[in-house]
């Protein structure tokens, strides 16, 4: 390997880890708030690419882009609001394995309702005219829809290390991460919190989906497919925390994108490799929280 | 009176398996089918439940080892040319092998991060079969097994289902009122109390985690014997879905729950899920009513009602 190849093939991995920050920081960030692993987050990311394909479709590829993730994100939010009051919120209390399973059976219960909006066809998303083609780079080509995820992928950490360490609400967050009945001892609706934390976590994965899909065929299985590379990330990086999401991210896309060079078929053998050993090492991941007794 | 109605109890349960062993004289063919595959899923199903609601373990590694089972059977006949039923015998230490191995990486987390990583390694197991064409024949999978003379007919072959399902299903009531079963109980209520007791934690969930994965793969031997076949599908986690949805719609809490699921689940998926194609809609949505709604299943609100006829209250069998 040449060392313009490896560069290529470094930045294919950062944009995969880009796509998979999105979607972990949000999985992570619910986890670290209301100690639910949400095995849905995955068909929220499929709700929200399919919900861009349509709005796309709608308004043309020109502009489509923009307002197809802003629908998104305020669609699967909404959707994750539903889901986090109609349904999580009467399991808090329970054992932890309740709310696993619920969360599975939202996981089909989407499936099916994507299913039947949108059928089982698989739909492509056209890219706005200059995010199109490819870009010198080192020699090679490198796609510039690529460099775009990393984009969006950095501008979204920033925001949400803005939102986390320098609002009120983000201190919250952080304050119920540590102790959440000591938060609503000093006043403040948990409650409430939770739903917004949820909101936000669920409009991660929606704005995810959105910016996917034009990068790829958006379709039935998308929930399952990034919910297991998430998983991994989450698992590697450690379930609560932001830092974990974004390491892990990096380490799971760029693994992904080297292996898939060196050995195809073993590329996500490689993936679970890596995260038994992490967690052989640290249970609770580089960065994880440990769990609430 | 408590030694009575245990007897009583024990008569039943003979019974049913009677009324089971003479199913071929009265049911069709067709219904025959439906009867093997509510025994095998109870079977796996039950198996599970000895970690999810005996020891309160989460794990998504089960559709693993009650796949590996079923290509226990699959690849002795391709690749040995033995009969597919030493598949059998095979499954038992294969399966207790491979549970007791990722069981032993999986319990160095516990709770959440134990459920994810069941859920990875089942995946890398899954991956493997998926992937490697010259051993498994990836994702064709192997199909038409040719079985012994003894098993043609499908009355037969259900009859040996039956068989092997009721010895193991004893041998699983066994294990499960057993003072071994009762420590995995004391786990299940509060773990750090069990440990002052004395009890080695880690050391009883591996046990319970290699005896659910063994009786998971003997399941899915099971399975491949009476449908000759076996694909990687069966290994992939959202099969889990399957004893999960049976354990709950029984009840947990009681070792009999699984079975009683597993005759609603079929019967349910024959009828209703069997008219739409929109199957994982109505599951998902009546797993989501159980977990909301009745935690306990079909068998705790069947004791509740039948408690509230004698005015006492339930007796409660594993649980605490």
């Amino acid at each position: 390997m040449t060392l313009d190849e490896f560069v290529i093939q470094l930045m294919a991995g950062l944009s995969r880890a880009g796509l998979l920050f999105i979607v972990s920081a949000g999985l992570s960030l619910v986890f670290g708030a209301l100690r639910v692993i949400n095995l849905a987050h995955g068909s929220l990311y499929m709700l929200g690419a399919f919900v861009a394909a349509s709005v796309v479709t709608k308004v043309g590829s020109a502009i489509g882009l923009l307002p197809a993730v802003v629908v998104a994100a305020v669609l699967v939010a909404v959707v994750g609001v539903a889901i986090e009051i109609g349904i999580l919120r009467r399991l808090y209390r329970q054992e932890h394995l309740l709310q696993l399973l619920a969360t599975y059976g939202v996981v089909l219960v989407i499936a099916d309702v994507v299913r039947y909006i949108w059928g089982p066809t698989n739909r492509s998303v056209a890219a706005p005219e200059f995010l199109r083609g490819s870009i010198g780079l080192m020699g090679g080509s490198f796609p510039i829809y690529s460099l775009f995820i990393i984009a969006v992928a950095l501008a979204a950490g920033a925001g949400l290390w803005l939102v986390v360490n320098r609002t009120s609400l983000g201190r919250d967050i952080r304050a119920a991460i540590v102790d959440p009945e000591m938060l609503a001892g000093v006043g403040v609706n948990v409650s409430r919190l939770f739903t917004i934390v949820f909101a936000l976590g669920a409009a991660l994965a929606g704005i995810a989906g959105a910016i996917v899909a034009p990068s790829t065929a958006v379709g039935l299985g998308m929930d399952i497919e990034i919910i297991i590379e998430a998983f991994a990330v989450t698992i590697i990086g450690g379930l609560g925390s932001i830092t974990g999401a974004l390491i892990g991210a990096a380490l799971v896309g760029i693994a992904d994108s080297f292996g898939i060079l060196l050995a195809p078929r073993l590329a996500v053998a490689f993936i679970f490799l890596a995260m038994a050993i992490v967690l052989a090492i640290k249970p609770s991941g580089l960065f994880g929280l440990p769990e609430r007794a | 009176m408590k030694a009575l109605a245990a007897h009583g109890s024990r008569l039943v349960w003979i019974g049913l398996a009677l009324v089971a062993a003479l199913g071929p004289f009265f049911l069709r063919e067709i219904e025959l089918f439906t009867a093997s595959r509510i025994l095998i899923l109870a079977l796996w199903a039950t198996s599970l439940n000895l970690l999810l609601g005996q020891t309160g373990l989460v794990s998504f590694a089960h559709a693993a080892y009650f796949g590996v089972g079923a290509y226990a059977v699959a690849l002795v006949w391709e690749h040995l040319g033995w009969s597919p039923l030493m598949g059998i015998p095979l499954s038992v230490p294969l399966g207790a092998l491979l549970a007791f191995v990722s069981g032993a990486f999986a319990l160095r987390a516990v709770r959440l991060y134990f459920a994810l990583l069941t859920l990875a390694l089942s995946q890398l197991v899954y991956v493997i079969v998926f992937q490697w064409y010259s051993f498994t024949r990836g994702d064709n999978g192997i199909h038409g097994i040719d079985m012994p003379e003894f098993l043609n007919g499908t009355a037969n072959a259900y009859w040996f289902v039956l068989a092997v399902m009721v010895v193991a299903m004893i041998a699983l009531r066994v294990i499960a009122v057993s003072p071994f079963g009762a420590a995995l109980v004391a786990i299940r209520e509060n773990r750090q109390r069990a440990a002052f007791l004395g009890i080695n934690v880690k050391r009883y969930e591996l046990a319970a985690f290699t005896i659910a994965g063994t009786f998971a793969a003997l399941a899915g031997a099971l399975f491949a014997v009476f449908n000759r076949e076996a694909y990687p599908n069966l290994l992939f986690w959202t099969e889990n879905s399957v004893p999960i949805f049976i354990i709950l719609i029984g009840g947990m809490f009681r070792f009999w729950g699984p079975l009683i699921g597993a005759v609603v689940y079929v019967l349910l998926e024959e009828t209703v899920a069997g008219q739409t194609e929109y199957s994982h809609f109505i599951l998902g949505a009546i797993l989501l009513v159980i977990v909301l709604v009745i935690p306990g299943g079909i068998e705790g609100v069947g004791e509740k009602v039948v408690a509230r006829f004698r005015k006492q209250p339930a007796e409660v069998e594993v649980a605490a």
